[in-house]
């Protein structure tokens, strides 16, 4: 997800351990849909290391620390202290690159890897970035060739990047075992993580986007009955398909839950660094990602796909439920729908990564509190086909598709340690160690910037040991995990450049959304920009980076 | 000293020493030209030298600029030593300044988005053609011309408050330190400040005041013109302080026996302002109106803060534009372009500027 969110995120934090403790009323039920086998029996011994470390520091003792972050590092050593031996890379020094925010990812890669230090006698050079800073800096390096860090943390859309100019090196089999890689949900692994059949991230975050909903909204007697009284279809409820999603907003838009204004759906039609993108396509990869079919943006030639029915009936979406929504929405970017609107009450659903369920509770600034439930994305009655150019019902019913957007943070070795033999061992040992499966339930329960990416981090008795109540963590599980094993999921494709392609999408669609223009004149602008920033990229060159990426 | 310039004393310098001078200059260029050379024919690729960074130009252009101050001293003797003084400052400029236009120049027509495979490569006028049909350069220009054009208004609001705070009201020390308050507020502070908080639009402070004298739902960056209203409220706030500190001085400076003697002739207070004040404050205040003209044309970061250029491109400037292209696009020979092509309209405007008010200033007087 993006690190900016979790700035603003962790600074609204008091603690992530406490985060579902407490009631959790009106929580949806767990595993309701039964796609997630949460785990409701212990799958751990209570003195092994993975319950050791969620004790740390403990509920109501207040953030972890760096002497916590240490702890956990040192509990964490076992797996490296059977592939290495003490001191074996004494001499050793090497660079690792990641972000400062919030006094998060890096500050914790430090003190995770300081007992590691200790014990390898290796020594880390750290450089640290702001998130501003970050794209600029890795572009930089990459294209004038002044990579000057061994070890990246990175988000998986640049794996085009840096796949192409062949910079990464390849993870080693006993990294693999080491950090027990068949844990990793299905959806992170190659093509995710992987260029060209080779293997590169050691997985550390995922990320899709859910629907938050307010539960005291959707349960509100009044409302139900006025929704019906109004001749409203069904009963009053979250929308299950985005069809809903209009004439839900257009009910609420006057209407008051206990004296506050309410709204329905909130859009961020506000630029955000390309990040804006996400949204829309979160909209509409349901009507856009047809099952079985793994191109969705572009098709396999790299056609832009942006300006089909489906994504301008996307856009036409949002033209027409903006007019429904607060006033100033037009100037609201996705930090403000969460943290400014949705947090504090404004807005009943919103489309966003997993933050808002861990917010919700942590933060003194949320006023929803326990009126919180979680879903995958709403579905789409029907699904454009755009290989046969026509709209389509399945038998099966609404076409669902989750976008997972951004795809998660990773740790990356580059390919300049691959020489000496040392160096490359020291290296994947410390990205290993990072990307352990003990290590991992701690950053997904704990302040961290990082969300559960593991099979293993759905069982609820892990995150019980860390203050979490067991009935609110898991609707919200619930909703990642659905998302997460979906098989009609959107994948973005990591191809070079790909935030290019998102910040003029952005800039399109705000002239689009200001009416500036129809939905289909944006969405064919957005498609011939596309078209000319591949040319000017190298059209061949990223047709072929295109399938690898998608793994065509 | 003659005529206002020093000369320097005649000095019979030896042959020896001049012919000293002249090679070690000589010497020094062409070791300059010889590195230079080498290192760009590595970097491209042509030779296999294995430069790591260009620090050995760097070391070769101080030894070089060591070079020419002691053969200016060889060879010109006095006149040398005070050429020698300049050469330092002089050889600064050129490193910081003109270098860095020259390369941008080359950077703005080369084809270079950090993405591209080809990495970059000399392409003409093709940048040119593209800002030409560039309708979002084209939209935040004009936005420019209308933020350049509040800058009458911001002067005017300004001279106002220079006149109240120069005249003997009551806790005058006070107001003036309160009045510079939000120019010593970072506009980024300012854009979260006002334009987050206090112009939210559903429990900001304005957002209330507006509810309360009719306007139902306000919102103060939805419609084009509001908003282009909104931002520049926003930076006027923060700047028009600097008007006044500089009209303030200006007013301060005044010779009070002038007005004194328009008193004594019968002048009213408007015919005193407009007859004297106004006119004698025509050079502070030229100068204040091009200093703010050039600032507001750098607007950027209260309107990526605040709009994002929005809605639909009615708050965009050129500034935040570039900052798009290169930050989020990575395309820097595009966005090189088109900081260089801005820099040439600003100094056309502003040189067209100074000369419009010199003719007006000239009338008036």
């Amino acid at each position: 997800m993006r690190l900016q969110v979790y700035e603003q995120l962790m600074a609204m934090q008091a603690s992530r351990r406490q985060l579902m403790k407490g009631a959790a009323g009106a929580a949806a039920a767990i595993a309701a849909n039964g796609s997630l086998a949460l785990s409701a029996t212990p799958a751990y011994a209570a003195d092994s290391i993975v319950a050791q470390i969620m004790k740390i520091p403990g509920a109501g003792n207040g953030s972890p620390t760096d002497a916590d972050w240490q702890k956990v590092g040192e509990l964490c050593l076992e797996p490296t202290k059977a592939t290495v031996q003490p001191g074996e890379f004494k001499g050793i020094e090497f660079s690792f690159m990641g972000l400062n925010n919030q006094n998060l990812h890096n500050f914790l890669f430090r003190g995770f890897l300081t007992p590691w230090e200790a014990y390898t006698g290796a020594k880390i050079k750290w450089i640290d970035l702001a998130q501003a800073d970050y794209n600029a800096r890795l572009q930089q390096s990459i294209a004038t060739g002044t990579v000057d860090f061994d070890i990246i943390e990175m988000g998986a859309p640049f794996e085009g990047d840096m796949g192409v100019k062949d910079l990464l090196s390849e993870m080693p089999d006993w990294v693999m075992k080491q950090i027990e890689f068949d844990d990793i949900v299905n959806y992170l692994k190659p093509p995710v993580g992987a260029w060209n059949g080779k293997i590169h991230r050691v997985t550390i975050d995922s990320d899709c986007h859910t629907m938050n909903i307010r539960t005291d909204v959707f349960s509100d007697p009044d409302l139900a009955k006025a929704w019906k009284d109004g001749g409203g279809k069904g009963d009053w409820g979250p929308p299950k398909t985005w069809q809903q999603v209009l004439p839900i907003n257009k009910f609420l838009k006057g209407k008051k839950v206990k004296g506050k204004d309410v709204y329905g759906f909130l859009d961020q039609p506000k630029p955000w660094g390309g990040f804006c993108f996400y949204f829309l396509c979160s909209r509409a990869t349901a009507y856009a990602k047809y099952p079985g079919e793994k191109n969705w943006l572009f098709d396999e030639n790299m056609k832009p796909q942006v300006n089909n029915p489906a994504f301008v009936r996307a856009i036409q979406d949002v033209i027409d439920c903006l007019p429904y929504e607060p006033a100033d929405q037009i100037n609201a970017d996705p930090g403000t729908t969460a943290f400014q609107q949705f947090l504090t009450g404004t807005g009943s659903l919103l489309e966003w990564w997993g933050d808002i369920g861990t917010v919700a509770k942590t933060s003194d600034t949320a006023t929803i509190g326990d009126a919180l439930s979680f879903d995958i994305l709403p579905g789409s009655d029907d699904v454009y086909n755009f290989r046969k150019g026509a709209w389509e019902k399945l038998a099966s019913g609404p076409n669902i598709a989750p976008n997972m957007a951004y795809l998660g943070w990773g740790i990356y070795v580059m390919k300049t340690v691959d020489a000496d033999s040392k160096r490359h061992k020291a290296a994947w040992s410390a990205a290993a160690h990072l990307g352990g499966k003990d290590l991992s339930m701690w950053t997904s329960a704990y302040p961290s910037g990082f969300q559960p990416y593991r099979k293993s981090h759905t069982n609820l008795d892990l995150w019980a040991l860390a203050g979490y109540d067991k009935k609110y963590i898991g609707s919200y599980m619930d909703s990642q995990s659905t998302s997460y094993n979906h098989p009609n999921s959107a994948i973005e494709p990591r191809i070079p450049g790909i935030f290019q392609y998102y910040s003029i999408a952005e800039d399109e669609l705000q002239k689009t959304f200001a009416g500036k223009e129809t939905a289909q004149q944006g969405a064919d602008n957005i498609a011939a920009a596309w078209e000319k920033l591949t040319d000017k990229l190298g059209r061949e060159n990223q047709v072929k980076y295109y399938r690898i990426a998608m793994g065509l | 000293m003659t005529g206002g310039k020093f000369e320097a004393a005649h000095e019979d310098l030896s042959e020896r020493r001049v012919r000293l001078g002249r090679w070690l200059f000589r010497l020094a260029t062409l070791l300059l030209i010889a590195v230079v050379a080498l290192q760009t024919l590595d970097a491209a690729g042509v030779l296999t030298i294995g430069f790591a960074n260009w620090r050995p130009v760097l070391y070769t252009y101080i030894f070089w600029g060591v070079a020419l101050g002691s053969s200016q001293i060889l060879t010109r003797g006095e006149a040398g030593q005070q050429a020698a003084f300049v050469l330092p400052a002089l050889l600064f400029t050129a490193a910081m300044v003109i270098f860095p236009t020259i390369f941008g120049l080359y950077i703005a027509f080369t084809d270079w988005n950090l993405n591209a495979q080809s990495g970059h490569h000399f392409n003409g006028f093709d940048n040119l053609r593209t800002l030409w049909g560039d309708s979002y350069f084209w939209n935040a220009l004009s936005n420019m011309a209308i933020y350049a054009l509040t800058v009458l208004v911001q002067y005017a609001i300004a001279f106002g408050l220079a006149l109240l705070l120069n005249a003997d009201i009551r806790a005058r020390k006070f107001f003036r330190v309160a009045f510079l308050l939000p120019f010593m507020l970072s506009p980024v502070a300012v854009s979260w400040m006002i334009g987050k908080s206090i112009m939210e639009n559903r429990f900001g402070p304005a957002a209330t005041f507006a509810r309360a004298i009719g306007w139902e739902n306000p919102a103060f960056f939805t419609s084009p013109w509001i908003a282009r209203t909104s931002i520049v409220i926003m930076d006027s706030w923060v700047w028009i302080p600097f008007i006044v500190i500089m009209l303030l001085a200006g007013l301060q400076a005044l010779p009070v026996d002038v007005k004194e003697a328009a008193k004594v002739d019968g002048a009213n207070r408007w015919q005193s302002f407009w007859e004297i004040t106004f006119p004698l404050m025509l050079p502070v205040s030229v100068t204040a109106i091009v200093l703010r003209v050039i600032f507001e044309l750098k607007l950027a970061d209260i309107v990526i803060n605040v709009t994002a250029g929005g809605p639909g491109g009615a708050t965009d400037t050129i500034s935040s534009f570039i900052y798009r292209e290169y930050r989020d696009r990575s395309n820097v020979g595009y966005a090189t372009m088109i900081a260089e092509v801005y820099l040439i309209i600003i100094i056309i405007f502003v040189t067209l500027l100074l000369k419009a008010l010199g003719r007006f200033m000239q009338k008036m007087t």
